[in-house]
């Protein structure tokens, strides 16, 4: 699967015309085409295609991304100082996103006010219309322009001044936290509203038990087993969402690193992080499917008994 | 995006039903009046409209969006100008009515290109099962293991901001899931008992497959065509707001976004309007999309 997306992205990546050494020695006019072509032999670039994408992998597999065309930095070193900015926005925005999204989805079947289920159905609905970085849009035009109380960008690393980097960390994860919970809460509902039809809950009921507890004890722990796969789903959602929320606060993490590489046709950085991300987005899927299983007795496949 | 989730929508709350109560007993087809029998598809429909024909009117009946009122920068929205003035005093609601062609244009665009190549996908996949429907589909998984906006940044690197060349790759990279949802709609058509009647009486399987399965099967495409808009949308919006997408001179509504964030400090309004339109015309597309999906399950189609 991961040898087919990393195919894929280096044939298109090197399929069209635009060349990297002209990024790198300047839009001057009077370059000496010796001088660029040896550029290109050094980089690597007359190899035949299947060659540079054999260096490209076998290189990855010895822990070497490459060197970014541009910078004259090893990949790794890029990917690494921006890996911790982006892993503590996604983290961030993940819990956040989690949190309304289990409030918000659970209390309308707690309190059963028509108007609240109509808010939480509002509120879907309009995080699902909105591109990413609306919120965050919404949220410095509120912060920053007319309260002017928080930064609308900037990042200081959370070892040097830990107040100061949540106070950073604020907006962006808010924007990301409102625009990924949308659909979990979609998700949520539909599970919920399915358990609440089932047998169990209708005997919890019968016997007295309060509503809340109802809810939170018996409804809530088996809704949320089908709504573990929409998390998968998710986490390719947090990589796209951080890409452009990262881009709006001007937020150091990964996802700028790929929109100021694409805007200097740095192919090396674009394929080694750009691969990544889809490595991240793959293996977490896989480790939903496991944890599936671990989290759910009925579906473990049986040791056959031999 | 998260546009791309199929499943239950919300309804826009109790507005009057404009579909109700008419005496509509036309001949139409009984799904499309079940389709405008329900208030949310109704509105979202006719909120479309507006937007289409405000995009279409626009270069007859608005004032100049390129007439320059250096005394009237960044004015608020007023019913002079309903949704205030840019840096250079243009009209913004009239800026923002001519971009809706390109970036209406370009969805569009896009999407017919995804329903042509997904819809030909996978119905290749569900009339050949098999090895080629295994592979065919391994392939559409594969290429929908990396998010939508990643993909379309690769692309962007190798192809440049070319309008063509966005339209084109936008309608690829919608075109897998097409596919899939193609290939599901078109295999449940041919367990229909029709279609064995059919075969049976005769009639070559190329010929069921075009005259009698693609059609009945359109529904569930027109479902997955409104989405494809949708995420078009959001996808040029995106792409011009990092600046990889359309290119300034030409105004789309990203473009406009774009611009407007960078003025942000000068006028809210300036970057807020655009966003309104962008979420309003996504979150109709959106609703189109579900409420036609919601009408087609209760026909237990």
């Amino acid at each position: 699967m991961l040898a087919l997306v990393s195919i894929l992205i280096f044939v298109i990546l090197r399929l069209l015309p635009g060349d990297p050494t002209i990024a790198r020695v300047g839009a001057a006019q009077n370059i000496d085409p010796r001088a660029l072509a040896a550029l290109r032999e050094e980089l690597g670039l007359n190899d035949p295609i299947p060659v540079q994408y054999w260096a490209w992998i076998s290189g990855i597999f010895a822990g070497d991304l490459g060197r970014s065309y541009f910078s004259q930095f090893d990949v790794e070193v890029l990917i690494g100082q921006r890996l911790v900015p982006t892993l503590e926005l996604s983290l961030a925005g993940l819990t956040l996103a989690v949190l309304f999204a289990v409030v918000l989805a659970v209390l309308p079947t707690v309190v059963r006010s028509r108007w609240l289920s109509r808010f939480v159905g509002g509120y879907t609905t309009l995080g699902m219309a909105s591109p990413p970085f609306v919120f965050g849009i919404v949220l410095i035009a509120i912060f920053t322009v007319q309260l002017d109380i928080l930064p609308n960008d900037g990042y200081v690393p959370p070892s040097e001044d830990l107040a100061g980097n949540l106070r950073m960390l604020f907006m962006p994860a808010l924007t990301l936290g409102i625009c990924l919970s949308a659909p979990l809460i979609r998700y949520l509902r539909a599970s919920l509203a399915e358990v609440e039809n089932s047998q169990h809950v209708r005997t919890a009921t019968g016997k007295g038990i309060r509503r809340r507890a109802v809810v939170l004890r018996h409804v809530l722990p088996n809704a949320m087993l089908p709504a573990l796969t929409s998390l998968g789903i998710t986490v390719g959602a947090v990589l796209s969402g951080a890409v452009v929320v990262e881009y709006v606060f001007r937020w150091p993490g990964l996802g700028s690193l790929i929109v100021d590489s694409v805007y200097k046709r740095d192919y090396a950085v674009i394929q080694s992080t750009v691969l990544l991300l889809a490595a991240v987005f793959v293996l977490v899927n896989l480790l939903v499917d496991l944890l599936y299983g671990v989290l759910d007795p009925r579906l473990r496949v049986g040791k056959v008994a031999s | 995006m998260t546009a791309l989730d199929p499943g239950a929508g919300a309804p826009l709350g109790d507005l009057p039903d404009p579909g109700a109560g008419g005496p509509g007993e036309t001949a139409g087809p009984g799904l499309a009046r079940r389709f405008l029998r329900r208030p949310a598809a109704v509105v979202a429909l006719g909120v479309l409209g507006v937007l289409v024909v405000l995009a279409v009117i626009a270069p007859f009946l608005l004032a100049s969006p390129t007439e320059i009122h250096a005394t009237n920068k960044f004015a608020e929205p007023s019913f002079a100008h309903l949704f205030g003035t840019d840096e250079l005093g243009r009209d913004l609601f009239s800026r923002v009515a001519h971009a809706g062609q390109l970036s209406l244009g370009f969805a569009a665009g896009a999407t017919v290109i995804a329903m042509v190549i997904g819809t030909s996908w996978g119905m290749l996949a569900a009339a050949r099962s098999g090895w080629v429907d295994e592979v065919l589909m391994r392939i559409a998984e594969a290429a929908l293991a990396i998010p939508i906006i990643l993909f379309a940044l690769v692309f962007v690197a190798a192809f440049g901001s070319d309008l063509g060349a966005m339209t084109l790759v936008a309608g690829l990279l919608m075109s897998p899931l097409t596919a899939r949802i193609a290939r599901s709609a078109v295999l449940a058509e041919l367990k229909g008992e029709y279609v064995h009647g059919l075969a049976a009486v005769g009639v070559s399987r190329t010929r069921i497959l075009f005259s009698e399965v693609l059609p009945n099967a359109l529904p569930a495409l027109l479902a997955q065509a409104s989405l494809n808009v949708a995420t078009s949308l959001m996808l040029e919006a995106t792409l011009s707001f990092v600046g990889l997408g359309i290119q300034p001179p030409q105004a789309s509504w990203g473009t406009l976004l774009k611009v407007g964030y960078d003025r942000l400090f000068e006028s809210i309004w300036y970057p807020l309007m655009p966003v309104l339109v962008i979420v309003v015309a996504i979150g109709a597309l959106n609703t189109i999309g579900d409420q036609l999906q919601r009408v087609l399950h209760r026909s237990g189609g």
